[in-house]
């Protein structure tokens, strides 16, 4: 199996009549790295409670690694999917950094000799290991998030998603996330992200980007050609990133910019040739 | 855990480092230890000046702050005029033709030197008690006792009490009470930027500036749990299924002597208590000291 996620005919509404998510069909392959962008009340942070079962679908299928989603399979499910919130200090729930890591093993039943090394093991993965004994009150917003994953990470979750997981951060927070998930990918090329963002920076950087607007998909594809359509993302109100931004105006004064220039310093040293 | 509890003292002393399960095991031994009855007044203040040799022995220890100890003490004279109220100048019930007066009225109504007494001694028992919760306190997280606390509250489960569900909302309301706290101080600022004044004004007025604060709080407490519902459903949190533990406790040699220690401590005014009950109505030492003629 080949797929992380396959998503067909979901519907879901809060209140009747007022349908939130209306029809999607979507597949994840694993390993990739989507990000889901869209306004506010566009269904996308639905969209991932629906897809850990915080909610249940009102009608249609999805399937993580090949497991539906449904109530008998919670426990399966939580064997596969991980979800780090927006608001750091509200998914801290153990009293110290290690504690924090070692909540879902607890769950789990894992004997206490595995669970140190687990815990060890990916503090240092994370980059916290320096910060085993702290409260979470003597964390940064980034730390505790980097806690997060690493407590996602030690039950050997492949599948994570970032639920606006940076929005709260300070943009060194931000740089930090945006790193780690780089890092990790490079490490583990089996992990899958799915990261529900307002920063179109952070979108440009994923493999592929999905776009919601009032509970449909509007568009599908990669960073590359999504950001090209600048008058059609214009149009449901998303801005483009501020490299693709210059590549355009480049474009319209007559340069041209091979699309694999994805980052300022490779652009400057194109220019610069 | 910023200063809620105010007293966690930075030192490792062995005191700090027992075990939390043998740190309450010892302040509650010590507590009974503190109310048993030792007969006669000259003896209870001969036996509980001892007792409090002892603690404050263990506070030279821990390292405990005798300042703090003080400014803790400092709060009680409201406490000590209350005490002094009711047993100096209220009527004494019961038979009192043992007693001894200070000042009797033409009305009949009498003070007596066992008022006196007593009302000392309830002060001087209250005095070590808050010594010794102040030991437990500077030497022990708040975490360390939730978990000892559920420890003690193990032998429940065979009534099917969910010991582990409390100590889990214990430990998380301690997690969260700094995160509040810093909330409650940015809403307090946000607020008085808007003009709300909370320290002057009549206590009505201030009982009423305390609600601008309170519901916005409220309402962020509520939301604020519901994404941690959510996130501990996501990190597969189920109540009611078996799950293990990250915190082992575990006793050392130092656990052990120190239980022997307080069984000992315990044993001895246990039986000073049992030698004097009979000795009552011997209270010459405290009257002479008082200067009272009849004897």
């Amino acid at each position: 199996m080949s797929e992380a996620i396959r998503v067909e005919n979901l519907n879901f509404s809060y209140e009747k009549g007022v349908e939130t998510i209306k029809d999607i069909s979507f597949s994840v392959a694993k390993g990739e790295y989507v990000a889901l962008i869209g306004h506010n009340g566009s269904g996308k942070s639905t969209l991932s409670k629906l897809l850990c079962y915080l909610l249940p679908a009102d009608s249609g299928h999805i399937y993580i690694d090949g497991i539906e989603v449904i109530e008998k399979n919670e426990s399966k499910l939580r064997k596969k999917i991980g979800i780090v919130f927006q608001n750091p200090d509200n998914q801290f729930i153990g009293s110290t950094v290690e504690d924090d890591i070692a909540f879902g093993l607890e769950n789990r039943n894992v004997s206490r000799d595995k669970m140190v090394e687990l815990v060890h093991e990916f503090a240092q993965k994370v980059g916290m290991s320096k910060y085993l004994k702290k409260s979470p009150d003597e964390l940064s917003g980034g730390q505790k998030q980097r806690v997060a994953i690493a407590g996602i990470l030690a039950l050997g979750l492949k599948i994570i998603i970032f639920d606006e997981a940076t929005s709260m951060l300070d943009p060194e927070g931000v740089e930090d996330i945006k790193r780690l998930i780089m890092e990790m990918k490079k490490e583990d090329p089996e992990l899958t992200f799915i990261s529900i963002t307002h920063d179109i920076e952070e979108a440009y950087i994923s493999d592929r980007v999905i776009i919601l607007n009032q509970g449909n998909i509007f568009l599908d594809g990669e960073p590359n050609e999504i950001f090209k359509q600048e008058e059609l993302l214009k149009s449901i109100g998303l801005d483009i990133p501020f490299i693709m931004k210059i590549k355009s105006s480049l474009n319209k004064k007559g340069m041209q910019i091979p699309d694999e220039i994805k980052n300022m310093e490779e652009l400057s040293d194109f220019l610069c040739k | 855990m910023k200063n809620v509890f105010g007293k966690l003292t930075p030192y490792n002393t062995i005191i700090h480092r027992l075990d939390p399960r043998v740190k309450m095991f010892a302040l509650i031994g010590l507590m009974v230890v503190c109310f048993l009855p030792y007969g006669n007044y000259a003896n209870r203040f001969i036996i509980l000046g001892i007792l409090f040799v002892v603690i404050l022995v263990l506070m030279a220890i821990s390292k405990c702050s005798f300042i703090s100890f003080l400014s803790n003490l400092k709060s009680l004279w409201f406490m000590m005029i209350f005490l002094l109220i009711i047993f100096v100048f209220v009527p004494q019930a019961g038979d009192t033709s043992s007693y001894h007066p200070i000042v009797s009225f033409p009305n009949g109504y009498t003070i007596y030197y066992e008022g006196l007494f007593q009302s000392l001694h309830v002060f001087f028992r209250l005095i070590m008690m808050i010594a010794l919760t102040l030991i437990l306190t500077s030497t022990t997280s708040p975490m360390e006792m939730t978990y000892a606390l559920e420890w003690y509250l193990t032998p429940l489960r065979i009534i099917k009490f969910p010991t582990q569900i409390i100590s889990m909302t214990l430990s998380l309301a301690l997690r969260f009470i700094p995160t509040l706290l810093d909330e409650a101080n940015k809403i307090m600022k946000a607020q008085k930027s808007r003009g709300v004044d909370y320290e002057k004004g009549f206590i009505t007025k201030k009982v009423r500036s305390v609600t601008t604060l309170i519901v916005p709080l409220l309402s962020s407490c509520f939301s604020r749990s519901d994404e941690l519902s959510l996130a501990m459903n996501a990190r597969g949190y189920e109540p009611y299924s078996k799950r293990s533990s990250y915190r082992v406790l575990k006793l050392g040699t130092n656990d052990y002597v120190s239980i022997l220690f307080i069984i000992l401590v315990i044993g001895a005014f246990g039986t000073m208590c049992y030698f004097t009950q009979n000795v009552a109505g011997y209270d010459n030492f405290l009257y002479l000291w008082f200067n009272v003629e009849a004897f």
